[in-house]
């Protein structure tokens, strides 16, 4: 059996070796770092942008790399997922994007404060994180089953204004979009032509609460979304669709 | 209690579940945030409750460690504390910085790292603080007629706790180079020294509660620290799998993380065998249920559920959910929060000459907070599966998801009201037990052969 000065040996030892093979990995962890996170473009803008994201403890609700308080969303990949456009107008009134739902806190970001938290974002979502957050491997497997809606589609390209003014993150276009539409019930926007008339269309837009006072629509204009815009916006729905082959959506 | 100075441990405790106290209310903000009833988020919103909990937490053990080193050590040594009046001046500050970094956090002040929100400038109070703690334990044991391996590892793991502090206050501006180093505080402190800690009051606690022969518990004791830092040293690796550092943490984070619950096991099995072997009855049988109870607990929290989700295959998809959450719970109480309550209920009676062991409050305290502890790690487990199949796996959207899992937390809540039941009784228990008094000296059961059947 063994003596207490071999178990104390063992302690000091393992301790020992084990702290210098972690030294060492650390080492060269040190080394490649750069390359692997592009330290390079790590620009003025982003190192602001690292500290908005800490003056704020954005970590107390959001995880970044998976680390964080899981009661938001994952912001590793957001850029890439969400585009600048939408990421601008949410943090501009992050309630007013999603209406009646979890709160986020309204930090009145100046414009250039809100370029900055973007820059460091992408940055993050160009660090190459060994494949992290992966692709979620069920989603092909359920598109293929579920069947698809909408066998008319909006033309390709849509409009800019629909990124701008988020419409895209809650309704889905041209098949595209859409994640927070599931949760408050916003229709997908193809074939709305089939559904409501122009002048219907327009006058919802325009005041969503009048016609609806529940509804989770933000009012966006003249806040977010002009006149000129709105026609903008009507012109393109009542566009002449063309028909779609039927193919999965994307999930 | 052997010496006047000791009684110090006594205002360490009290403080110490005080703050428990306002833990677990700023944890029942946040369970009600998750069922939509967000009421307070104006004023305390979720980022602010979050980092209040966890770092209540950290301050508690913190605490609780504390005092339970100013009643072991000067025991241990065989000599009065160097300066209860440096302990009192350090707990009074302790708890000062304690309290304005939670006011900081309710008004957006802090460094918004995970674990490590406190402002800059009160992590210099926290060194200074620290130090002194250090300072007047080091000094008893210089000046002690004797030194154990049971003192010694408490120490050791008190000092390189204070050690690992400073990794985590040097700036970087690159996100991954931060996560690197804020490791080296967080997973060090919890699957590292703080393991030491545990493990140097476990083994005092049995040595007093079982009458095993101190040479047989502390040969064991050096064993199992050993393996906790051979496992848990390279174990960092598994909290680099996805930061943006080189792939071969996986494999090494991997490896070493996956022993690491070998050394809870060892904790659990080590302090089972000494309690059957030990021939002493002590009469303090709660000190020695929590004692137990705290083993097994370890294990299953911090060894068997840090082992669900370990390995790189199953982390990519569960790391940053609610699976961390579930398995943070049970080893933060299986672990630290029972081997600080085992110390109380051990000391306390001794504390203050009030032979308040194994009351049926007491009995209820313990079984109705672990019950409680379970549920609740029960509850984030179905929401943290669910919430991992349809969004990690189905690429569902990540608020449709949490609506999907909004009732686990009505469940969260339940278990966490019984969880604040069994915490109340340890109060009550605790305060009726009147202050801590110099007529206490020399009237410990373990040093009376009458207990001894054997």
């Amino acid at each position: 059996m063994l003596s207490k000065s071999q178990a104390r040996a063992f302690f000091f030892g393992g301790t020992g070796i084990f702290s210098v093979a972690f030294i060492a990995l650390t080492i060269d962890s040190m080394r490649k770092l750069p390359n692997q996170t592009n330290s390079d473009n790590i620009t003025e803008e982003v190192k602001r942008g690292k500290h908005i994201w800490e003056d704020n403890n954005c970590m107390g609700c959001h995880t970044l790399f998976g680390e964080g308080a899981y009661y938001a969303p994952e912001l590793t990949k957001v850029v890439e997922r969400r585009g600048k456009d939408w990421i601008r107008l949410f943090l501009k009134d992050p309630a007013a994007m999603f209406p009646g739902q979890r709160k986020m806190v309204q930090y009145h970001f100046k414009p250039e404060q809100i370029e900055d938290t973007i820059a460091f974002l992408d940055w993050c979502g160009k660090v190459d994180s060994n494949g992290f957050p992966a692709k979620p491997p069920l989603a092909q497997r359920l598109a293929a089953t579920t069947p698809i809606a909408p066998a008319v589609l909006l033309p390709k390209p849509v409009p800019a204004i629909f990124t701008t003014a988020a419409c895209i993150g809650c309704h889905s276009i041209a098949g595209e979009g859409g994640a927070a539409g599931a949760l408050i019930g916003a229709p997908p926007l193809d074939g709305v032509s089939t559904r409501k008339t122009r002048e219907e269309a327009t006058a919802w837009i325009r005041d969503p609460q009048k016609i609806k006072p529940d509804t989770k629509m933000p009012d966006l204009v003249p806040a977010v979304v002009s006149e000129e815009q709105l026609t903008e916006i009507v012109n393109y729905l009542y566009s002449p669709a063309t028909p779609q082959p039927v193919t999965p959506p994307k999930p | 209690m052997k010496f006047k100075s000791q009684k110090v441990a006594y205002w360490f405790f009290a403080s110490a579940l005080l703050l428990l106290v306002l833990q677990i209310l700023y944890g029942i903000i946040m369970g009600f945030a998750r069922v939509g009833m967000e009421g307070l988020h104006e004023w305390i919103p979720f980022n602010t409750a979050r980092a209040t909990h966890t770092n209540l937490l950290v301050v508690w053990l913190l605490c609780g460690f504390m005092g339970s080193a100013y009643f072991i050590i000067p025991e241990e040594s065989d000599n009065e504390l160097y300066s209860p009046k440096l302990a009192y001046i350090q707990l009074i500050s302790l708890l000062l910085v304690g309290v304005t970094a939670i006011v900081c956090y309710h008004l957006n002040i802090w460094e918004g790292r995970k674990f490590l929100e406190i402002p800059r400038p009160l992590d210099y109070l926290v060194v200074v603080n620290v130090l002194m703690f250090i300072y007047n334990i080091a000094m008893t044991m210089w000046r002690g007629k004797r030194n154990t391996t049971t003192s010694l590892v408490l120490f050791m793991g008190l000092f390189c706790a204070a050690l690992l502090y400073l990794p985590g206050m040097i700036h970087f501006d690159n996100q991954t180079t931060d996560s690197f180093y804020r490791w080296w505080v967080v997973h060090l402190w919890v699957e590292g020294v703080w393991e030491l800690i545990m493990g140097g009051i476990l083994c005092f606690l049995l040595i007093k509660l079982t009458g095993v022969d101190r040479e047989v518990v502390e040969k064991w004791l050096y064993i199992i620290v050993g393996l906790t830092f051979v496992s848990g040293i390279l174990g960092t690796g598994h909290h680099y799998y996805y930061i943006g550092v080189p792939k071969y943490w996986l494999i090494v984070g991997g490896i070493f993380s996956a022993l690491e619950p070998l050394a809870f096991l060892g904790m659990a099995m080590y302090a089972l065998a000494m309690a059957k072997k030990g021939g002493r009855r002590h009469p303090n049988r709660i000190a020695l249920t929590w004692t137990l109870g705290c083993a097994i607990m370890s294990f299953v929290g911090a060894g068997f559920l840090g082992m669900a989700h370990t390995l790189p295959q199953i982390n990519m998809y569960t790391h940053g959910t609610l699976i961390t959450a579930m398995h943070g719970h049970l080893a933060f109480w299986g672990a630290y929060a029972m081997i600080v309550l085992a110390m109380m209920a051990y000391a306390l009676p001794l504390l203050t000459g009030r032979k308040l062991w194994d009351t049926g409050m007491a009995n209820w305290a313990f079984w109705t907070s672990n019950i409680g502890m379970v549920g609740m790690t029960g509850a984030l487990a179905v929401a943290g599966i669910t919430q991992v199949n349809l969004e990690r796996r189905m690429g569902m959207d990540f608020l449709v998801v949490q609506k999907e899992i909004e009732m686990h937390f009505i469940g969260m809540l339940l278990a966490a009201g019984l969880f604040t039941i069994g915490i109340t009784c340890f109060i009550i228990t605790f305060f009726r037990h009147g202050k801590p008094t110099d007529e206490a000296i020399g009237n410990d059961p373990a040093e009376n052969p009458t207990y001894n059947v054997s």
